[in-house]
């Protein structure tokens, strides 16, 4: 291992772009699948407590509560080697990264599209029923369009926070994006070109899947709101 | 009358005599003691004058390594570098409390020395010459081994047995660096601590893990369903790790480990940290009288980066 007296990111870089780049996929991958098992959970479970669907919408308000009032380092924590001290539970660690960051987007998430799905002006869904829509056909075909269009702004924060959450999976050594820096850092004492270089990808990463939500909403935006 | 003369002459020279002896004995002046023991023997090094001026030592050890340096059921800092911070405290200032801990976790030593963030840094810190690049060490003050934990019934029982195998061991450790050099078809699994690396292997996430033999012999002791391979590797001596270039520094902590040595003050930090039933098999991996130790020298090779 080579002294670092200067900060050289070009070096840094050259010498451990495959270890980064092999971190960077695991990220994108546990970051999808976090975003769209998130955005599944979410819309599930805000429609069901926006509805007040009987058992499913006080079970989600459990579930919402729970987890947005722990850290989510201690969830991870929880899943990883807490329930691993059984064997039955005991689940591998890209299990675990991916199922401690989905639960943790899904419960923020829940609240974005509730509170999305409770801004539809009630007069549009009386007219759907009045119309002979049945109560679920009313959902999709008037409250889900609006109400999913009014949540996703605030769900973007809840997707750019999976993003970066996924930085924490260092505590259970699931080699991302970051674990790999700071492993590296920890051997060759380069830290600050370390800490760089995964803060300018970082900001790629999270910056894009913003802007391509924003395209999105954008794209389906009602014409009276262009 | 007479003989209360002799009386009297017979007890003033007794008085005499004694305190002529007990003076010789001393020193013969009856200045300071300081002056008095300067007499008798060399002056050891002064303690150097940020330490001095802040009137207590910052000193970083392991916070969850027994019996290295770990909390104890009263939430204090305890065990061998531990007990040698209070000795240090001791030496400085007369009083063994002198002292506040920081946890250095392995990845955390040389920053919180390069930062000045702690004075010392006496945590199971292997001496190798990279890191000597980077700060100081103090003589060898434990000699320490890497050994294997594993299963009771795991099919490992050498080091030659590691391939295929996930082994778990602390970020940026001598342990990771020598697995990922010469153990490339063995899988690796770092963590920041000793801590979760030990939970990983507890629940079969890893094979074994790969640790500083005193580090691991508590945890073979308590575990009933795990032991410790016969094979030793990487016997690398501890140091306490001092920031580059502070020369008084290191000159007292040399000086005082070596008092230490001649008053097997180290036997003692043993038995008060190690089971009965370990103390004699410690007793040959510490400073003692006539048990002596050094880094390899200058010459030789990087352990870690030679493969077995």
């Amino acid at each position: 291992m080579t002294l670092a007296l200067t900060y050289d990111l070009w070096g840094f870089l050259s010498e451990n772009w495959e270890a980064l780049l092999r971190g960077l996929g695991r990220t994108i991958e546990v970051s999808a699948i976090a975003v769209i098992g998130s955005f599944l959970i979410g819309l599930v479970l805000g429609a069901a407590r926006a509805h007040r669907v009987p058992v499913v919408s006080q079970l989600a308000t459990i579930y919402v509560e729970v987890i947005r009032n722990t850290p989510i380092l201690v969830q991870i924590f929880f899943l990883y080697f807490g329930l691993g001290q059984f064997e039955s539970t005991r689940f591998d660690v890209f299990t675990v990264a991916w199922l401690s960051i989905t639960i943790w987007g899904g419960a923020f998430n829940t609240e974005n599209f509730r509170a999305g799905f409770e801004a539809v002006p009630y007069r549009f869904r009386e007219a759907g029923l009045a119309l002979g829509f049945s109560r679920l056909a009313t959902f999709f075909n008037v409250t889900l369009p609006i109400g999913g269009r009014i949540a996703l702004p605030s769900s973007i924060n809840t997707y750019i926070a999976v993003v970066k959450n996924t930085a924490l999976l260092y505590v259970i050594a699931y080699e991302e994006l970051t674990t790999t820096a700071f492993q590296i850092q920890a051997l060759t004492l380069e830290t600050l070109e370390a800490f760089t270089l995964i803060g300018i990808v970082y900001l790629i990463l999270v910056w894009s899947l913003s802007a391509g939500i924003r395209v999105l909403e954008s794209h389906l935006a009602l014409p009276e709101a262009r | 009358m007479k003989r209360l003369l002799v009386v009297t002459f017979a007890f003033a020279l007794a008085v005499g005599v004694i305190t002529a002896a007990t003076t010789a004995a001393t020193g013969g002046k009856a200045e300071s003691a300081g002056r008095r023991a300067e007499a008798a023997k060399p002056k050891l090094p002064a303690l150097p004058a940020e330490v001095r001026n802040r009137k207590r030592w910052i000193i970083g050890v392991k916070c969850d390594v027994p019996p290295f340096g770990y909390i104890n059921v009263k939430g204090e800092n305890a065990g061998f570098d531990v007990e040698i911070a209070h000795w240090f405290a001791r030496y400085a200032f007369g009083k063994a409390n002198r002292v506040a801990f920081v946890c250095a976790p392995t990845p955390a030593r040389e920053p919180l020395l390069t930062t000045g963030r702690a004075d010392l840094v006496i945590s199971t810190f292997t001496y190798t010459r990279d890191r000597d690049t980077r700060i100081d060490f103090s003589r060898a003050y434990y000699k320490a081994t890497g050994r294997l934990l594993v299963k009771n019934n795991s099919s490992i029982s050498s080091i030659s047995d590691l391939a295929g195998k996930t082994i778990a061991t602390t970020s940026g450790s001598i342990y990771d660096r020598w697995v990922r050099k010469c153990f490339t078809n063995a899988t690796l699994s770092v963590f920041d601590n000793l801590t979760n690396a030990r939970l990983a292997f507890d629940q079969g996430r890893a094979d074994t893990l790969m640790w500083d033999d005193a580090g691991l012999v508590p945890l073979a002791a308590a575990d009933r369903n795990s032991k410790l391979t016969n094979d030793t590797f990487l016997a690398l001596p501890y140091g306490i790790g001092i920031k580059q270039g502070n020369v008084a520094m290191k000159r007292w902590v040399d000086s005082r480990l070596a008092l230490m040595k001649k008053r097997d003050t180290f036997m003692q930090i043993l038995r008060n940290n190690v089971p009965k039933r370990f103390v004699a098999g410690f007793s040959k991996n510490i400073l003692r009288p006539k048990n002596n130790f050094a880094y390899a020298p200058a010459g030789a090779p990087a352990a870690e980066t030679v493969c077995p």
